[in-house]
């Protein structure tokens, strides 16, 4: 075979991870110039720290991108959870916070294995069905929430560490993002359901002929999903320690974008946890910026959409030259 | 037809299912009168005095028309399979373009024209991009959501626009002859887009691509073009939209108004039976289903539901009007015969059999009895064999399916075994 013997550069090159680190060293240099103050440990920690949540959103709609799917109602997912587990702990400060991470991940569940149940088992669209779902999560979050907002003083200090503790340095929420990246990539790159996630997406017919129930596989992928949106609810409202049932909206956007970023192609099967995971520090930093820059908050939005738009059709044409390059190396091998 | 001299048979292409009362009155879009119906007595039961004031049903209509123009065009979208949630991004564009174009004092009919053609022109970017470069819908469509609302809110910022013809408003809340204007122009765009699907070439292509575009594309449709125009109507009637919507809102417009309005235009072609898989759906079912969301919404709001509450009806509305064309005779089948004949297709297959065969019997039964030339005795036998027919045809039946379970069971059994020993 032709390709194992390519030098490691050209491999490297045409990795797409090689292209997205190129583009972050751009933005970094661009950083330099712009705001000469975030280079330090403590911004760049901080500036993280505040985008966590989107790691843990986009891990969870990668995996339902890789199906050939899409959720858009992990926004709110992540409001419901967070506003209950707010209210519970604000009626209730003795108990320790575990529990509400437990909630957290309960709540995303059931929210999880309702968007799983009706695309999976009853074959909706997932686009129509997350659409529902969307506004049905978000108003339950308000019902729940009743109006209300819950302020700094409101919370415990065992509920806010989760963003103040810090752990070498880093604050635990990072720690926690981390360890959900690697958990992901383990479970996409070496167990068998992980690996039918990819093969739903890549191919529905031959994976039904494989005996791959495509319905169980979209459950799951839906299930995993659910749960880290709530996850990311509870730690959302840790770390700014405020919260109302308008939180997380259009964060599905976001997400996606970063899924998007990192080379996940939008009609599955194809994406790795290592690109998403470049992809959410890319999207971090750009956030970032758009905040920092005076007058630049009103072009928020559609720089967002320019980016969705912009990788979209980057990940679109390395995929067809990819294809052409597989073709014509079969034809030389014939 | 009649020119058709040739001796090689024709195909008789006339539809031969006349029209059927009993059919008639269970279709989807009776059904959708009927629950429009039910409202309405809902509606009276609760308030009678408000319900029959004068200007009260006018005014129920008025609330939901705003949407009206975005569900016509989403008719078309979902035909192909497609969806567009930039149409409410796109409306709110439009509005500013006319609005920006009032406040040069450019003459109205111009302002009005340019509006419509920002929304044309923001339907062939999505189209462009759906069509030519063959990306999903899906995502073209969420990230003009945010591209198109990202420009309206770089150019306005905080401003609010309040430049807008005067007859916009008059659309909105007036009546003509106690019928409400924007009911009528609603029901004649509705009647050319009934046109435009049902009798012209263009409309019929779409069902066809939206069962299969691939078979389209051989039958000769040019599937790119095709889509690329129904995402151009799309956005030239999320500016039309931009009218009713401004003049709902008391002709004013600013940057952050009219966010879901894409979810309600879906919601209301879901329910109208158009399927969201494509190819299928009639533009009466959405029309009906406007005038249900225009009734509900008003019926909640009066029994003090608020807007929030009011969007998880409208998210169940929209599932559960998908879910229920899923519950059909294959679905049921299907559940058959995994819960009463525990997966076996052979006991499946002979229960069929066996029903049809007793029901045949039974109509002879019915026959005989009816038979005015048999004697009474003639008819008693013959009534009898065919009852002991049917008896032992079950009996048969109930014990094959006896026997092929329990093979079943202890083939199953024996598998464990096997699988547990290893």
């Amino acid at each position: 075979m032709e390709t194992k013997n390519k030098s490691f550069i050209s491999k490297m090159t045409e990795s797409r991870n090689f292209g997205l680190i190129l583009g972050l060293i751009v933005l970094l240099i661009m950083a330099k110039i712009l705001t000469p103050s975030l280079y330090s440990f403590n911004s760049i920690v901080s500036m993280l720290q505040n985008n966590a949540v989107f790691g843990l959103l986009a891990i969870g709609e990668m995996m339902i991108i890789l199906t050939g799917g899409i959720d858009i109602s992990i926004g709110s997912t992540l409001s419901l959870t967070g506003v209950v587990c707010c209210r519970l702990m604000a009626e209730n400060p003795n108990v320790p916070a575990i529990v509400w991470v437990l909630l957290a991940l309960l709540i995303g569940a059931v929210c999880g294995a309702f968007n799983g149940l009706i695309v999976g088992y009853f074959k909706m669209v997932p686009m129509i069905a997350t659409l529902g779902t969307m506004y049905i999560f978000r108003g339950f979050s308000f019902l729940f929430s009743g109006g209300q907002w819950w302020f700094p003083h409101q919370f415990t200090e065992g509920y806010q560490a989760f963003a103040t503790l810090r752990i070498l340095k880093i604050p635990a929420i990072l720690w926690i993002v981390l360890i959900v990246f690697i958990l992901a990539a383990l479970f996409l790159g070496y167990t068998s359901k992980g690996r039918r996630i990819y093969a739903i997406g890549t191919n529905k017919e031959s994976s039904k002929i494989a005996g791959i129930k495509e319905a169980r596989v979209v459950f799951l992928a839906m299930l995993i999903c659910g749960m880290l949106a709530g996850l990311a609810g509870m730690l959302y409202t840790a770390n700014y320690a405020t919260c109302s049932y308008s939180i997380g909206e259009s964060y599905e956007m976001t997400a996606i974008a970063i899924c998007i970023l990192g080379g996940v192609s939008i009609n599955g099967g194809r994406g790795k946890v290592d690109g998403v995971f470049i992809g959410f520090i890319m999207m971090s930093f750009i956030t970032y910026f758009i905040s920092l820059l005076p007058g630049l908050s009103v072009w928020s939005d559609a720089i967002q959409g320019a980016i969705i738009i912009a990788a979209v059709v980057l990940n679109i044409f390395t995929e067809r030259s990819a294809a052409k390059r597989a073709l014509k190396e079969r034809g030389a091998l014939i | 037809m009649g020119e058709n001299k040739s001796n090689v048979p024709v195909r008789d292409l006339t539809i031969k299912q006349g029209f059927k009362l009993s059919k008639f009155l269970v279709s989807w879009e009776m059904v959708l009168v009927y629950i429009l119906l039910l409202i309405n007595v809902v509606l009276i039961v609760a308030k009678p005095n408000l319900y029959f004031s004068n200007g009260t049903i006018q005014s129920i209509i008025q609330s939901g028309m705003d949407v009206c123009p975005l569900v016509l065009g989403m008719i078309l979208i979902l035909m192909l399979g497609d969806i567009d949630v930039s149409a409410a991004s796109t409306m709110i564009f439009a509005s500013m373009v006319t609005g920006l174009c009032c406040d040069t004092g450019m003459p109205v009919i111009i302002a009005v024209l340019a509006g419509i053609l920002a929304g044309a022109l923001c339907g062939a970017f999505n189209g462009f991009f759906v069509a030519y470069v063959e990306m999903p819908a899906v995502i073209v469509t969420i990230a003009t959501q945010m591209l198109f609302r990202g420009i309206v809110k770089i150019i306005l910022d905080v401003n609010v626009l309040k430049n807008f013809p005067s007859f916009y408003v008059s659309i909105a809340w007036m009546n003509f002859l106690g019928i409400p204007v924007a009911l009528l122009v609603f029901l004649v765009m509705a009647a050319g887009f009934v046109f435009l699907l049902q009798k012209s070439k263009f409309g019929r292509s779409l069902y066809i691509i939206g069962n299969n575009p691939t078979c389209a594309q051989y039958s000769g449709i040019n599937v790119k073009k095709t889509k690329l125009t129904v995402f151009i109507i799309m956005g030239a009637m999320a500016g039309v939209a931009s009218i009713f919507f401004v003049g709902r809102m008391g002709g004013s417009v600013s940057s952050t108004m009219g966010t879901g309005y894409e979810m309600t235009a879906i919601a209301i072609c879901v329910l109208g039976g158009v399927s969201t898989n494509g190819g299928k759906g009639k533009v009466y079912g959405p029309v009906i289903a406007t005038l249900i969301m225009a009734f509900l919404t008003y019926t909640l709001g009066l029994l003090e539901v608020d807007a929030n509450s009011r969007k998880i009806v409208t998210g169940f509305i929209l599932i559960i009007a998908v879910l229920i064309p899923s519950i059909n005779r294959q679905l049921l089948a299907n559940l058959k015969l995994k819960f009463i004949y525990k997966g076996n297709k052979n006991v499946e297959a002979l229960n069929i059999k066996t029903a049809a065969e007793v029901k045949a019997l039974k109509t002879e039964i019915d026959d005989v009895k009816k038979d005015g030339k048999l004697s009474a005795a003639d008819k008693d036998a013959k009534v009898k064999k065919a009852e002991e027919k049917i008896a032992s045809l079950q009996k048969k039946c109930k014990e094959q399916t006896q026997i092929w379970l329990k093979e079943q069971a202890e083939d199953e059994k024996r598998a464990k075994e096997r699988f547990n020993k290893k």
